[in-house]
């Protein structure tokens, strides 16, 4: 055990954070698997239990891993990672596992598994990101020396996503927008993109809504799209449709305050996906609002000891990087909440360390294990000085 | 500027932004679950889901020959929603009429106008599950979804349809109580209750969700599980036998106005039961398949148990030639008389002529001589012969037999004597066949079976292969005589002498027994049997056919049973080349100026010899169908018979021809073969069977 915690190093709160939000998507991934297991697995409850622990453990170990190495590497790999994950998200686009209509998954050739193309891209593309900003801090007024190259780079990520993932492409498209504001890309560059997207946005939905249905068939993910957005402006009489955001309003409502208590909801039986899409309903259904209290108040946690990295991080690269990363963790995990309780139309994002998620769950925890790496790099053995260090201009020397 | 203030303040406000976020997502879950809380833990209770079975579609029942002897057919029920939220009143103004009126001409049972009344009633008074019509075919059904209102679908024209699976047997009675039906609450019976778990298959499951107006629509597009179909299964019932079977013994019960009977067939090699029969009386003249008789009926077998003694007899060194006083025909046996069934003729017999006139006192004291001081050793005979223990068979509901053994309370002095004729033991026709069959089979005693394969989706996934009872059930020198035995009872001296006939030798065994009513055996009450196989030299078939209760003063085994076996028989004979000896080949003589003999329509063959300038003349009437007598130099035409219900000659004929006449007369054809017909498995003359195939070679 000594041995062991000898070798973790970097910030204990965030290993604290995650070990919770793990045993957490232990409890909720055991209750809201019941009926599944019923369904497919002839009543062996345990069996997602399991598979969902494997996940963490293989997970946690990659997060060891991750953080073993120092950050000052991640700049060159997300480099590499980039150029694979474009031509692996094309190859995926046209020839992709298809579940559920959307070919967003290739196999692992030899393991039996299939992962999202489109979590590997976002990790590498937001490390790069990283990356580039803290190379051009110099001339990051210019536009064309960060702000069009970066556009440029993101839009090239997005665009092969979005036919088989719109939400995640959207997502990650905002998280990269916000990360360029963060690493201090003029601000109405910024505005300029958003307002053409919101733009664009209205009359791509306008158009899709007004398709006919017979039309729309033709185009693989059209119809869902159109089905969601639908089903979200529609509102509640739309019974058919709308059946998932209803069970996952009814199981909220169920838990009341304080909550069933665990393991005891109903709703898990009648919600879709609600060991995946819509778990944070389960939890608030089991756990009352105390339980999203906390759960929240943990990703918080997280992104906040990210922010600490910037205040004692001497380069800029380590910095973004930090930050880039836990940002985009967190704003999936808000995003997912913000789904159960209906603020956003059904997007298919899971919640991050919670859900039950397969592979997606390991990409998680690399990203954290990058964070980790982070900060203990610039936390050697705890030793906490009050001295400011100077972030120092500019980024090209930070490689080593 | 600082970079790293610059950095900083913007990564504040981030967080500000994020922490915002979260605090919107905690309102709206404080909101759903306590402002509209209520709202929603209603919507809980009213929306009812559920996860429905989907029925399987359960497996086929197959004859022999592929042809459907049990199927699944989809019928529906058409219920109408008065009240359907899209059907207003001006949509129902309109339509009803024409409605009313489709009913009326398309169903007939009643008038326009009633319809219309009823249509209109159910309307006002808001039925929301009318019953329009029920058991529907698909047709049908696809034809009304045109009508008006109905067209419309469900939730404008408040159309409502139901679809059940219905077993069909498309062969109706035949076999009826052998293919059996599962239905819920009532015992399984025959092989759908015996295959059950191979025909239905596994029902899946679907999440429904119950919305207004009572009607469950799934919750997503796909079954949670998917239906997996049952399989189905092959029988060994051949369903042209079978059809005969039936016919000869409802035939046979009407004639003698008799309680019940079963008759079957069996393979002697492979224990194939290609038909089997149960009749029980429903009233004068109308029978129905109700109970298993062959199976289940455990009951005393009278006379053709005398083969058990014979057996005996024989291993234990008695010989065919060994006489017997039969004091013409009664005897007493402490202080009960044996009678033969018509006394007075003989008063010796060897123990060959006993069995062949099946004399009850001959057989008794033969056995009571060898035995009665051994009982246990005849009683072990039955155990050796395979009676002892029920078959075995693919289908439930076996009749245990019962055989007494010497020590039991009910073993009395009489005991053996009789036992030895066929009472005081019990066994069903099956296990009776199944040992006659042994006899046919050179000693080998195989189990009788049903079903031959199970297939899913006509891949078969599982077959049964013949089942060896017992390898040899006596020595061979015993078989050998025991055979000619059984000969004999259908041979001029013997009970069966009336199921002779020329074309193919029967071995077997008639059975005459009063049967206890209430207790008591009753004078009037028999049970009348036949058993044997054919032909004797090589045996192909075994049969039984066992009558109880003929009541129009005929009991007789031979007299009752035997017609039906011998209906059977002939046709199983009509139907296999492989027994038929070869029908005579006209010689032909090769130097001859005249064309080889031909038949065909007599007016053709004139036509034909006329324009070839081959002198023929016409011997006897003119006829529409005529053959050919080849002379030397000329030809003769003679008439043809051709007679409505026989089988009629066509050896000779062109393939064109003889399809004409055979399928005006019922038959249908199989053809081997080209050139003209050269042999016909049925005898010309021979009585035309409904849906029976002929075999024509052609050469």
């Amino acid at each position: 055990m000594n041995w062991l915690l000898k070798r973790i190093k970097g910030d204990p709160v965030i290993w604290g954070v995650v070990i919770v939000l793990s045993i957490f998507g232990l409890l909720a991934v055991y209750s809201s698997t019941g009926s599944l297991a019923f369904k497919q697995k002839g009543g062996n409850t345990e069996f997602y239990l399991f598979k969902h622990l494997l996940f963490i453990l293989i997970g946690l170990g990659l997060m060891w891993l991750a953080h073993l190495l120092d950050y000052r590497y991640y700049s060159r790999i997300s480099q590499l990672l980039l150029y694979i994950s474009i031509p692996l998200l094309i190859y995926t686009l046209f020839f992709g596992v298809e579940i559920n209509n959307a070919a967003r998954w290739m196999a692992i050739p030899g393991t039996g598994l299939t992962f999202q193309t489109s979590d590997l891209a976002k990790l590498a593309l937001i490390m790069y990101v990283a990356r580039f900003l803290s190379k051009r801090q110099d001339t990051i007024h210019i536009a064309s020396s960060a702000f069009y190259p970066l556009l440029m780079a993101i839009s090239i990520v997005c665009v092969l996503i979005a036919p088989a993932n719109l939400s995640t492409a959207l997502v990650i498209f905002s998280t990269c927008l916000l990360l360029m504001f963060l690493g201090r890309i003029p601000l109405k560059f910024i505005l300029a993109v958003v307002g053409s997207g919101v733009v664009f946005f209205i009359l791509a939905a306008t158009l899709v809504l007004k398709m006919p249905d017979d039309s729309i068939k033709s185009v693989a993910r059209l119809a869902t799209w159109k089905a969601r957005i639908e089903n979200f402006m529609g509102g509640e009489e739309n019974v058919g449709g709308n059946y998932q955001s209803m069970q996952a309003k009814i199981a909220i409502a169920n838990g009341g305050l304080l909550g069933k208590g665990p393991g005891n909801s109903v709703q898990k039986n009648f919600l879709p996906e609600s060991f995946s899409d819509f778990i944070f309903a389960i939890i608030l259904e089991e756990y009352g609002l105390w339980g999203g209290i906390l759960l929240i108040g943990l990703y918080l946690t997280l992104l906040y000891r990210s922010i600490r990295i910037v205040i004692r991080s001497p380069k800029a690269f380590g910095a973004l990087l930090a930050v880039g990363l836990s940002f985009s963790l967190v704003i999936q995990a808000l995003i997912n909440m913000a789904v159960a309780v209906n603020i956003f139309p059904v997007t298919g994002l899971a919640l991050p360390l919670i859900s039950m998620g397969g592979t997606s769950t390991l990409f998680t925890s690399v990203a954290i294990g990058i964070i980790l790496s982070v900060s203990r790099n610039i936390e050697p053995d705890g030793d906490e000085s009050e001295e400011e260090p100077v972030l120092e201009k500019g980024g090209n020397h930070v490689i080593a | 500027m600082n970079v790293k203030r610059a950095i900083l303040w913007r990564v504040y406000i981030a967080f500000a932004g994020v922490c915002l976020f979260g605090l919107l997502i905690l309102w709206y879950a404080f909101k759903i679950k306590v402002v509209e809380g209520e709202k929603w833990r209603e919507k809980a209770q009213e929306l009812t889901t559920d996860f429905q079975t989907i029925e399987a579609v359960r497996g086929n029942i197959y004859a022999d020959d592929g042809s459907l002897l049990a199927t699944s057919v989809p019928i529906y029920e058409l219920r109408m929603d008065f009240r359907a939220g899209g059907l207003s009143d001006e949509i129902f103004k309109e339509g009803i009429d024409s409605l009313a009126y489709l009913f009326s001409i398309t169903f007939q049972d009643k008038s326009k106008s009633e319809y219309l009344r009823e249509f209109m009633n159910a309307r006002k008074l808001g039925k929301r599950y009318f019953l329009l019509k029920r058991r529907l075919g698909f047709q049908r059904v696809k034809e009304m979804k045109t009508w008006p209102i109905l067209r419309l679908g469900q939730h404008k024209g408040g159309l409502i349809i139901i679809e059940k699976d219905q077993r069909q047997r498309p062969f109706q009675l035949l076999a009826y109580r052998t293919i059996g039906y599962s239905v819920d609450g009532v015992a399984p019976v025959g092989l759908e209750g015996a295959y059950d778990g191979v025909l239905g298959g596994v029902s899946g499951k679907r999440l429904m969700q119950k919305v207004s107006g009572g009607f469950w629509i799934p919750v997503n597009d796909e079954n949670e599980i998917e239906p997996e179909n049952g399989k189905d299964i092959y029988t060994t019932i051949d369903i042209n036998l079978q059809d005969v079977a039936e016919d000869a013994l409802y035939e046979t019960l009407v004639k003698n106005d008799a309680m019940n009977g079963t008759a079957v067939l069996m393979e002697v090699e492979t224990g194939h039961i290609k038909a089997i029969a149960n009749l029980t009386r429903k009233s004068e003249g109308v029978y129905a398949e109700e109970y298993n008789y062959a199976v289940g009926e455990s009951a005393e077998p009278g006379s053709t148990i005398k083969l058990v003694s014979l057996i005996a007899l024989l291993e234990e060194g008695a010989s065919m030639g060994d006489s017997v006083d039969v004091e013409g025909g009664i005897t007493t046996y402490f202080d009960r008389k044996m009678k033969d069934s018509e006394p007075g003729h003989y008063d010796k017999l060897t123990l060959q002529q006993a069995y062949e006139k099946s004399s009850n006192v001959g057989v008794s004291k033969l056995v009571y001589k060898h035995f009665k001081d051994q009982p246990q050793k005849f009683v072990d005979y039955f155990t050796e012969l395979g009676l002892a223990e029920p078959l075995g068979l693919q289908i439930t509901g076996e009749g245990k037999p019962r055989i007494k053994q010497p020590g039991d309370n009910d073993w009395y002095g009489t005991t053996l004597p009789w036992m030895s004729i066929g009472y005081e033991t019990q066994f069903t026709p099956l296990q009776i066949l199944s040992l006659y069959n042994a006899i046919a089979n050179n000693g080998t005693m195989v189990k009788p079976m049903l079903v031959t394969q199970v297939r899913q989706t006509g891949k078969v996934v599982d077959h049964f292969e013949p089942t060896v009872i017992k390898d040899k059930i006596c020595s061979k020198e015993v078989l050998k005589k025991v055979r000619i035995a059984m000969e004999g009872v259908v041979a001029p001296g013997g009970t069966a002498r009336n199921l002779m006939n020329p074309n193919y030798t029967v071995a077997g065994k008639t059975g005459t027994a009063q049967m206890a009513r209430g207790g008591r055996y009753n004078k009037s009450f028999y049970k009348s049997s036949f058993v044997g196989y054919f032909p004797a030299d090589h045996p192909k078939y075994t049969c039984i056919v066992s009558i109880n209760g003929a009541s129009r003063g005929v009991y007789y085994g031979s007299a009752v049973a035997g017609p039906v076996f011998k209906e059977i028989a002939d046709k199983v004979y009509a139907n296999s080349l492989q027994m038929h000896q070869d029908i005579e080949e006209t010689i032909e003589v090769p130097e001859m100026e005249t064309p080889p003999n031909i038949a065909g329509q007599m007016d053709d063959i004139r036509t034909v010899m006329n324009d070839l300038g081959i002198s023929n003349k016409v011997i006897g009437d003119e006829s529409e169908w005529a053959q050919t007598r080849r002379l030397n130099k000329s030809m003769e035409v003679e008439k043809r018979k051709v007679i409505g219900n026989l089988v009629p000659n066509v050896v000779g004929m062109t393939l064109k021809d003889a399809l004409f006449l055979l399928e005006n007369a019922g038959i249908k054809v199989q053809a081997v073969g080209t050139g003209k017909i050269r042999k016909q498995s049925m005898r010309p003359g021979s009585r035309v069977y409904r849906g029976a195939t002929i075999i024509l070679e052609l050469r």
